[in-house]
């Protein structure tokens, strides 16, 4: 596997800011940013689906276990991580995913990364706070709350992302 | 054979998928504010000590405040004193026995990590077993306003739950009416929680401070906050929009109360409906 380290440190980085971080900003009841889901969206584009699901279901299990949230992120992580290797190819076209490497905006463009990036994000949101809420009285606020934490998510995973060697240039064919 | 082999080569991912999500959906379903509380006491002993320094760092941003109100406390305390002392004739110091100690005990404890923004938000406080801290015992505030009850408790720490989650009930009641209702949080803003069930004949209006009372786990006449808006319900009961007077957002040194005789009570309550 390419870039084991990597993406090991990748991992315990985005876990910890959302663990330390972002679960104790209280930032209001709408913005609960979920940037852990940077993990699965920044993976190599050749990873076969079922490593993709697996660091899913890692990521999942490491955010329920540290913030006692039942199995909610699990649920949430699974489905978007099983929705990635569908997406790409409908997002980028075949041939970009083919060649391989880390789906940046250095190597996509801005347009097309946050259109990719933004579906996942969305997705993400949506399952995760509409199995929080359970309830349909609701709805409209839990709408509200997966557009501004999509949002915010959106925002912090692009500033994320810069920290990835290679965001910043253009010319570099990463795989 | 082979055609069969090829066929669960395709689409075993998709099964694996609905397989996992199956468990999952089965552990959040099943889960109670109890068993997430236990998962997140075993967490911490991981992320404890960080979760600690954080705390400190705002602990040393509250100190001005919380000085404020450590000093406005003392004062109503003073008075309280006074006034009992005007009541009781002939007092003299040292005449009663306060070492049997009252029907409530408090202790101070710290809070190490405290959400706002989920729909089960849980506190994390920095006293446990080890300094005499068992399931069941109310959170206040040093100024008496409502903040949780503990669920879980290890060696050094224990995890509570908020009234900002939506698993939490409990007794409250307006101060000049006798009508109790349930009262509880229905998830959307961390400013407001519902009083509800209470009796139609019940004399309530808005601006009216509602307390807790008839419950368990909290002394009777905790701040809960003031009814802003109510109306009838289908079933005839009020329901009343209660503005907490606690700003959950910003905790820091809590009491946990001791009701001295808890136990008594619930194996009371548990035998009445075993």
């Amino acid at each position: 596997m390419p870039r084991f380290i990597e993406y090991t440190v990748f991992f315990f980085a985005v876990v910890i800011l959302q663990v330390f971080l972002f679960e104790n900003l209280n930032l209001g009841i709408y913005i609960h940013p979920l940037v852990y889901i940077s993990f699965i969206i920044l993976l190599p584009m050749e990873m076969p689906a079922v490593w993709v699901l697996l660091l899913g279901l890692s990521t999942g299990m490491a955010m329920d276990a540290t913030t006692g949230s039942g199995g909610l992120h699990t649920i949430a992580t699974v489905a978007t991580s099983f929705a990635r290797p569908y997406l790409l190819p409908l997002v980028l076209g075949r041939e970009e995913v083919k060649g391989g490497g880390i789906p940046l905006p250095a190597r996509l463009g801005p347009g097309r990364f946050l259109r990719y990036a933004g579906m996942l994000v969305v997705l993400h949101c949506t399952v995760f706070f509409t199995f929080e809420s359970l309830s349909w009285k609701y709805y409209h606020l839990t709408l509200l709350r997966v557009a501004a934490s999509s949002v915010v998510t959106l925002v912090l995973l692009y500033i994320i992302q810069t920290a990835i060697p290679g965001s910043r240039d253009r010319s570099q064919n990463y795989r | 054979m082979n055609r069969l082999i090829d066929f669960i080569g395709k689409i075993y991912v998709p099964l694996l998928f609905i397989v996992i999500e199956i468990v999952a959906l089965n552990y959040y379903a099943s889960s109670t504010s109890y068993t997430r509380a236990k998962m997140l006491t075993a967490s911490n002993h991981v992320t404890d000590g960080f979760h600690r320094y954080l705390s400190d760092i705002g602990d040393y941003f509250r100190l001005r405040s919380e000085n404020d109100l450590l000093l406005e406390e003392l004062a109503a305390v003073r008075n309280e004193l006074e006034a009992l002392r005007m009541a009781v004739p002939d007092h003299t110091a040292g005449q009663f026995d306060y070492t049997d100690g009252g029907e409530y005990s408090y202790m101070v404890a710290s809070v190490i990590n405290n959400s706002v923004t989920r729909q089960k938000n849980y506190l994390i406080i920095d006293k446990g077993e080890r300094d005499g801290v068992r399931i069941n015992m109310a959170l206040v505030t040093p100024d008496h306003r409502i903040v949780g009850y503990v669920l879980d408790c290890s060696e050094n720490f224990s995890v509570a739950i908020s009234v900002l989650n939506r698993d939490f009930r409990t007794g409250a009641k307006a101060t000049d009416d006798g009508y109790f209702g349930s009262l509880y949080w229905d998830g959307v803003s961390p400013d407001y929680v519902t009083l509800s069930e209470i009796h139609k004949n019940a004399v309530i209006a808005a601006g009216d401070t509602i307390v807790t009372g008839y419950s368990s786990i909290f002394p009777p006449d905790v701040l809960v906050g003031t009814v802003e808006d109510m109306h009838l319900t289908q079933s005839n009961y009020y329901e009343a929009k209660v503005k907490l007077s606690t700003s959950m957002t910003r905790l820091g040194k809590l009491f946990v109360v001791n009701y001295a005789d808890i136990q008594e009570r619930i194996l009371l309550e548990e035998g009445l409906f075993d």
